[in-house]
């Protein structure tokens, strides 16, 4: 009896050394079920063992791109957004011949609403453009023609000395001592 | 979809196409694959456009093609008006985009004209090949090699040039 208990132990305890070796696996091992500590039916909570992978951080380039995701759809959203809506419910112009008599506004030339209100808005119109650039222009246009003038004016003034310009002041007769004159040869 | 531009100015040929002498049984490709564009992009994409326009509803506006009026070019400016050279640079721009776009609608006639015939487009466009010829060789003695710079000024030098040499010819 004391020698049956003693294999038993002896067979479970060999059972858990080596779980290769084991010939029964769910029979009973002399006259007791082993437990299989190995073969237990264990149950996770998600798709198998979680394992530990170890592999270089990628929190900084995740980190980056989930910025950019968040910063490029910040305005990107709302921008994508008004143009559907304005293509979808406001639409382009049609081509059309002008009518008689009729002065189109200079964003009545434009086909897409967005550059029509931009137009309308925010820029001058063309007509208003080209009279600033030739306002420009004339202005330049006088000050050359004055800076030549001036030249000109120069030259005359100088050959002929009858202008204001390049005149010397002399001295006031009246300051001129003349007692050392009357008696010469002193 | 938009108005289609004016056929009375811009006349198509009258079409060319033989009549089809079929000898085979077998399917013809092309005609099996212009009905398979046609089912899988253009009725989706036509019948897409159809529901947006009906949600525009019918207040549609309009645009314009500008009028610009004619001034006084480079050859009546006094010299040292600079305003009216102004005038006058700005009205050439314009005209050697015209013309940009006149050389462009002659080309593609010319493309339409050789992709409709086929290998013997020598033969049977000959009158756009030599509109082409004309309109491209007229369009190079006036505007050609003026470069990016190109001003009105500029081309008229080039004219001069032009009218010494033949001149000189002559």
């Amino acid at each position: 009896m004391v020698g049956m208990s003693l294999l038993r132990t002896v067979a479970a305890f060999t059972a858990r050394l080596n779980p290769l070796n084991r010939p029964h696996l769910a029979t009973n091992l002399l006259s007791r079920t082993v437990a299989r500590t190995e073969q237990v039916a264990v149950r996770h909570g998600s798709h198998g063992k979680s394992m530990f992978i170890i592999k270089p951080t990628d929190f900084y380039d995740r980190r980056f791109l989930h910025l950019l995701k968040y910063y490029i759809l910040l305005t990107g959203i709302p921008v994508a957004a008004l143009v559907t809506f304005v293509n979808v419910f406001v639409g382009e112009a049609e081509l059309a011949e002008i009518p008689e008599g009729y002065e189109p506004e200079h964003w009545e030339y434009y086909k897409h609403p967005i550059t029509r209100w931009i137009a309308r808005t925010l820029y001058d119109s063309p007509v208003k453009d080209y009279e600033k650039m030739m306002a420009l222009i004339q202005m330049e246009a006088e000050k050359a023609e004055m800076r030549l003038q001036q030249l000109e004016v120069r030259r005359h003034m100088r050959e002929k000395g009858d202008g204001p310009w390049f005149q010397v002041q002399t001295l006031d007769k009246n300051l001129i001592d003349h007692s050392p004159k009357s008696s010469p040869d002193n | 979809m938009p108005q289609d531009y004016d056929k009375d100015a811009y006349p198509e040929p009258p079409r060319q196409t033989p009549v089809v002498d079929k000898q085979t049984a077998l399917p013809n490709p092309a005609l099996i694959l212009s009905k398979l564009f046609y089912y899988s992009v253009d009725l989706p994409v036509t019948t897409f456009r159809g529901i947006i326009e009906g949600i525009q509803g019918d207040k549609k506006s309009h645009y314009y093609h500008q009028n610009f009026r004619r001034v006084s070019e480079l050859t009546e400016c006094q010299e040292g008006d600079y305003i009216c050279y102004y005038e006058a640079e700005m009205q050439w721009r314009r005209d050697y985009k015209v013309d940009q776009e006149i050389v462009k609608v002659i080309q593609e006639r010319l493309r339409a004209c050789q992709q409709r015939e086929g290998p013997s487009y020598t033969q049977n466009c000959s009158k756009e090949l030599q509109q082409f010829n004309q309109v491209s060789k007229c369009f190079q003695s006036r505007y050609g090699d003026l470069g990016a710079y190109a001003s009105s000024r500029k081309c008229l030098m080039k004219q001069k040039e032009r009218m010494m040499a033949e001149a000189q010819n002559a």
